[in-house]
């Protein structure tokens, strides 16, 4: 269990929380010059228990999950923040220990994951010896320093900074789409003056044009320069700037142009004021209107965590969960405004295609029944079903079950392709996990674009390969990269040099200590598979990539349902069942081969969106988004997470899960589970660790075990797995952000 | 009361028995019979100040004499069958209830111009019809469309 | 248009290779990017006196990608920053006024109407004839010798490039000096008062005449 994980557990709220809370030491803590304490009662239990010299300080919790990690004990310093003593490692900032201390400062540019430019001036602290207000942002803490935060000096330069903020940030908080979760608003609230000196004129400044994701108001923007060391740092798109100066400077790009990040939108999260906003979100919702909750992403198979904002039954907006593991406080563009899509295209009536070739909507009954009886006219081994991207561990788990009493075992997850090895999970999973890349010194991404198939595992690598200056070799079709990289070549003739030691890049793989191998899942549905994945493991090998301390071997998964359609064993029996199915039921796969479906087989689709399952569909049944249900989702780490409904299904739409059961009771062949618990501890049997949530379950063989195969390595060039990163399922599909992103943003 | 005899029959010479009549009728005061609320209205009103007349034709006496302080403004209402305290519009509420001495057409020049809604009394318990509904209750007649997504037409094949 | 331009002005670049060469080597090689501004001011001179976009990414940014990394925006913000670099046209001789207090009160207004008037142009516009621009400038140190103008001469491109104080000026020398650069004469820079020198006062020293007494010191053998 990492660090991050820990910290994410601390923050939840757990009992010996709420038991420390009745502490009344921390009671103390809120009104200091109370003294009637149990403790004064019995003088000498109190001293027993408080045996330091400064019984009147309250124990501090720090703020926020801040924690102290001692890199090298030696390092450690201690310095007083109001007098109460904290031990900091070397090198931390008086801020930073301040928030060990448990104070918290005001501040605006200060950001922990970016760069310090200490340009706000708002976390001016008091330092003893210190002629002036230091800002404690970019003030590295000294042994013995004595910080103090609520002295008059530090109140009064607080107090001024904040009249300067105010000077030129327009009084718009009540049209303005931060308002109610402003720093600037929160913070004029505990250091601003209910009146202003300022009588001049107000500067304004030009809007700028961002593109279609975030919207901008300059002039309320107080030049913290966050979004510029954001774009510059974690997007690695250079883009904007701080032009000019004095009162006339402004953040811009000086050249008209759209942030073509796949990050950008965070950018509206870090923005302290109301200056960058969500565009989809403008002028949608009031922020304290809206119900979160706490859920997982399933656009991608990194499963960031999110947080659903809802307002009744419609999502308004998600934003991002603090995951140090996963996602950090990022999220792509596509997890973020991809929501619109969840109300569009919806399917909300079973429906039956008639003689005419029309859909007829119809009642649940009538539905299962059909869909019962055709399904045992048809010969059990053209029975086939295949789960969707977006499939949840239970659906898949009740698929499979309800397949394999009709006689069939042709059951399998798209995008996994006909991938038949199922019984390695390291042969599936990103077995480094996706924190410990920031360990790797080289990097070697086969057939794998993860500026678009992950775009958080993509700023992983380039966090590390802006800290570390590790080495990126990249082989497949040229692609956009965001950081330094050597594009070594476009096919598996490439990777078969580097395997044999004849490449350049070998030598710098065998020379690496942590060297990382990711392979793009997109490989899956290549004929030479086996080839590939035996010359990746002869790199690995080589490159001593995979150690007792040391996973270097990836596989990066491309959609959220793959790692657990194969823990859960949904593999198909034969190659080419497709071809010769009668009966396919299709569980929200819209990217299967439609075409190879033979045309008298009689096609079930049980699904959200009218997307492209729907055209070949015999029977359409609607199910919840992911939005909408409880499911369990593995990512491509092998982390599993649990969504949580947000807002309810939509017309008559059910549960995956539920659907199946209720079709397989109507079909005679009833599965034994009614509930989710139930369906759950199914699963306990077959996969036990999708059911440990949050937590990363690493694979425990190795693929060495895997038996050497004999294919031969195709010369054909290794393809991109995903064309279009805004639209990959059908939710994405559905979603007019995206189609706008995808216009604006993808035209070179 | 000798006046108003006198005047009663003042006006059945002038007018003939069936017009009065039918002011009788039209003025309540074959109501009065039955109600006694409106009979001592009718009485109260035998000497006052005809103050004003609201827009929806209540009539607004004053008498200062004789009559105890804080008594001394009333209302007949133009509805004589079912009348409420709300039927008086807001402009002539304060009139009648001593917070102003302007009368309530002094005060509508006051009224600004450019919002405001009509006056509207009170039905409650009146019937379903006269109940206010938010916008999206069942029983509102301009009921909202609540459904917040798009659903797929399968208009194509 | 631009583009033409830019590679002419990428050529002129390549030509004076030696001087960005020159230049670099004034920086550590893990601080290249700190040579952005005499790149910039280079790329001025180069330019006529002022920094057109395509000119900061054509000529600059070409060099500053092969030789100094650093993306487009981050020398917009430094060509942003610095009120020397130009935006817009500038005139050959870009005639600089200084507006700071004490040469405000010596008449700098006076010598700015004077000049405007002369050349017929507002503030920062270029003469028909593009010889001249007027601009304000803040204060250059000059003020001793108050009121001064600069003359930023992009005549002759950067080798020929010089950047003039005119001191002790007036109306009608204003004038005069405008006259003389545009018949391309080179007059002496500095004071513009034939009664002084340098910055001493007009008509000899009045102070200092004589050796100056050193200062009282302590007595120290007394300590």
């Amino acid at each position: 269990m990492g660090l991050g994980l820990l910290a994410s557990k601390a923050l939840k709220p757990t009992a010996s929380r709420l038991l420390s809370s009745q502490n009344p030491r921390s009671l103390l803590f809120l009104s200091r010059t109370v003294t009637s304490t149990p403790e004064l009662q019995k003088p000498e239990q109190a001293a027993q228990a408080q045996p330091e010299p400064t019984p009147d300080l309250p124990p501090r919790t720090p703020l926020a999950g801040a924690r102290v990690h001692f890199p090298n004990p030696d390092d450690a310093i201690e310095v007083f923040v109001d007098g109460y003593p904290v031990k900091i490692p070397k090198g931390m900032t008086v801020l930073q220990a301040c928030e060990v201390a448990g104070v918290d400062i005001p501040r605006f540019c200060y950001h922990s994951r970016l760069s310090i430019a200490g340009n706000c001036r708002m976390c001016l602290v008091e330092v003893e010896k210190s002629p002036k207000p230091v800002a404690s942002c970019a003030m590295p803490a000294l042994p013995g320093m004595k910080i103090k935060t609520d002295t008059p000096i530090a109140k009064k330069a607080r107090e001024g900074v904040m009249e300067f903020l105010l000077m030129n940030h327009p009084l718009d908080c009540p049209i303005c789409d931060q308002g109610g979760e402003c720093d600037l608003q929160d913070q004029s609230m505990a250091f601003g003056s209910d009146r202003g000196r300022f009588t001049e004129m107000k500067r304004s400044v030009v809007d700028k044009n961002l593109g279609p994701l975030v919207k901008t108001v300059m002039t309320r923007c107080i030049q913290c320069t966050r979004c510029v060391r954001f774009a510059t740092e974690v997007a690695g798109v250079q883009d904007l700037g701080m032009l000019g100066r004095g009162s006339g400077e402004e953040i811009g790009t000086y050249v008209e142009k759209l942030m073509t990040s796949e990050l950008s939108g965070n950018v509206i999260d870090i923005c302290p004021v109301g200056a960058l906003t969500s565009k989809p979100f403008a002028f949608k919702a009031r922020n304290w209107e809206l119900k979160g909750t706490e859920t997982i992403d399933v656009t991608d198979a990194v499963g960031s965590n999110i947080r659903i904002d809802s307002r009744g039954p419609e999502v308004m907006r998600i934003i991002p969960r603090l995951n140090e593991d996963i996602n950090e406080e990022w999220i792509s563009d596509k997890t973020r405004f991809c929501y619109d899509g969840l109300k569009r295209q919806r399917l909300n009536d079973p429906m039956i295609r008639g003689a005419d070739g029309r859909f007829k909507p119809v009642s649940w009954r009538d539905a299962l029944a059909v869909v019962a009886e055709i399904a045992h006219q048809v010969k059990p081994e053209e029975i086939v079903g295949v789960a969707g991207q977006l499939s949840d561990a239970e659906s898949m788990m009740a698929l499979k079950d309800f397949l394999n009493k009709l006689g069939s075992n042709n059951v399998w997850c798209e995008k996994n392709g006909m991938f038949h090895d199922a019984d390695l999970r390291s042969g599936y999973l990103m077995n480094t996990s996706i924190s410990d890349l920031e360990k790797a010194d080289v990097f070697l991404l086969v057939g794998t674009q993860p500026r678009v198939e992950a775009a958080m595992v993509n700023a992983r690598i380039r966090k590390t390969v802006r800290a570390t200056h590790a080495k990126v070799g990249y082989i497949g079709p040229p692609a956009d990269f965001n950081y330094d990289h050597e594009h070594l070549g476009t096919g598996p003739q490439t990777l078969k040099e580097i395997a044999e030691g004849r490449h350049s890049f070998s030598s710098a793989l065998s020379n690496a200590k942590n060297p990382v191998i990711i392979v793009g899942a997109g490989l899956f549905n290549r004929k030479d598979k086996d080839a590939i994945f035996s010359a990746v493991e002869a790199i690995a090998k080589s490159a001593k990539a995979v150690r007792p301390d040391w996973n270097g071997l990836n596989v990066l998964l491309l959609s959220a349902g793959q790692a657990a359609a194969l823990d859960l064993g949904l593999v198909p029996e034969s190659e080419n069942c497709l071809e010769s199915a009668k009966f396919v039921y299709l569980m929200g796969a819209d990217d299967v081969n439609l075409e190879n479906i033979p045309k008298d087989a009689f096609v079930v689709y049980q699904g959200h969106h009218g997307d492209q399952g729907v055209y070949r569909a015999n029977v359409v049944l609607p199910a919840a988004a992911f939005s909408e249900k409880e499911g369990t989702y593995e990512n491509t780490e092998g982390c599993t997470q649990q969504t949580v409904p947000a807002v309810p299904t939509v017309g008559d739409a059910r549960d995956d899960w539920k659907i199946i059961r209720a079709l397989s009771e109507v079909a005679g062949v009833r599965l034994p589970y009614d509930t989710l618990t139930a369906i759950r501890s199914r699963i306990k049997t077959v996969a036990p660790n999708l059911l440990h949530v949050d937590e990363r379950e690493p694979a425990t063989f190795s693929t060495s075990l895997k038996p050497q195969s004999n294919q031969e390595l195709s010369s054909e060039p290794f393809g991109t797995a995903i064309e279009n990163f805004y639209m990959t399922d059908s939710i994405t599909r559905a979603s007019k952000i995206m189609a706008q992103c995808s216009a604006l943003l993808l035209k070179k | 009361m000798a006046s108003v005899v006198k005047s009663a029959l003042k006006a059945i010479r002038e007018r003939g028995v069936g017009t009065f009549l039918k002011e009788l009728k039209e003025e309540g005061y074959t109501k009065c019979l039955l109600d006694g609320n409106l009979l001592q209205t009718k009485i109260h009103n035998i000497g006052a100040r005809l103050v004003g007349t609201d827009k929806f034709g209540n009539k607004y006496y004053e008498k200062l004499e004789d009559t105890q302080f804080g008594r001394h403004r009333w209302v007949e209402y133009a509805e004589k069958d079912r009348y409420n305290a709300s039927q008086v519009p807001p402009e002539w509420h304060g009139w009648l209830h001593f917070i102003t001495d302007r009368t309530g057409d002094e005060l509508l020049m006051l009224k600004p111009k450019r919002y405001g809604v009509e006056h509207k009394q009170n039905f409650s318990g009146e019937g379903d019809e006269h109940i206010y509904h938010s916008k999206g209750h069942a029983l509102n007649p301009g009921q909202r469309d609540w459904t917040r997504y798009q659903p797929w037409q399968p208009t194509k094949t | 248009m631009l583009a033409r331009l830019a590679a002419s002005r990428f050529l002129e670049i390549r030509q004076v290779f030696r001087q960005v060469k020159k230049i670099l080597s004034h920086y550590p090689s893990n601080y290249k990017q700190s040579a952005v501004i005499p790149l910039l001011d280079l790329a001025q001179q180069q330019h006529g006196g002022w920094l057109p976009v395509s000119a900061m990414n054509a000529s600059c940014n070409i060099l500053f990608n092969k030789i100094i990394e650093v993306a487009p925006i981050r020398v917009y913000e430094v060509a942003t920053f610095y009120s020397m670099f130009n935006r817009s046209k500038v005139g050959k001789y870009h005639l600089l006024v200084c507006g700071t207090t004490p040469c405000m009160i010596r008449g700098a207004r006076e010598i700015e109407d004077a000049l405007l008037k002369h050349l017929g142009v507002k503030r920062n516009e270029v003469t028909k004839d593009g010889l001249f621009s007027v601009g304000e400038t803040e204060c250059m140190g000059c003020c001793v010798n108050a009121p001064m103008i600069t003359v930023a001469d992009y005549s002759n491109g950067s080798e020929g490039y010089t950047y003039n104080y005119y001191e002790d000026i007036t109306p009608k020398r204003v004038v005069e000096i405008v006259e003389l650069l545009r018949k391309g004469e080179k007059l002496p820079p500095g004071t513009q008062n034939p009664g002084r020198i340098k910055s001493g006062p007009e008509g000899g020293n009045t102070t200092l005449l004589s050796e100056p007494k050193p200062p009282p010191c302590r007595d120290l053998d007394a300590c």
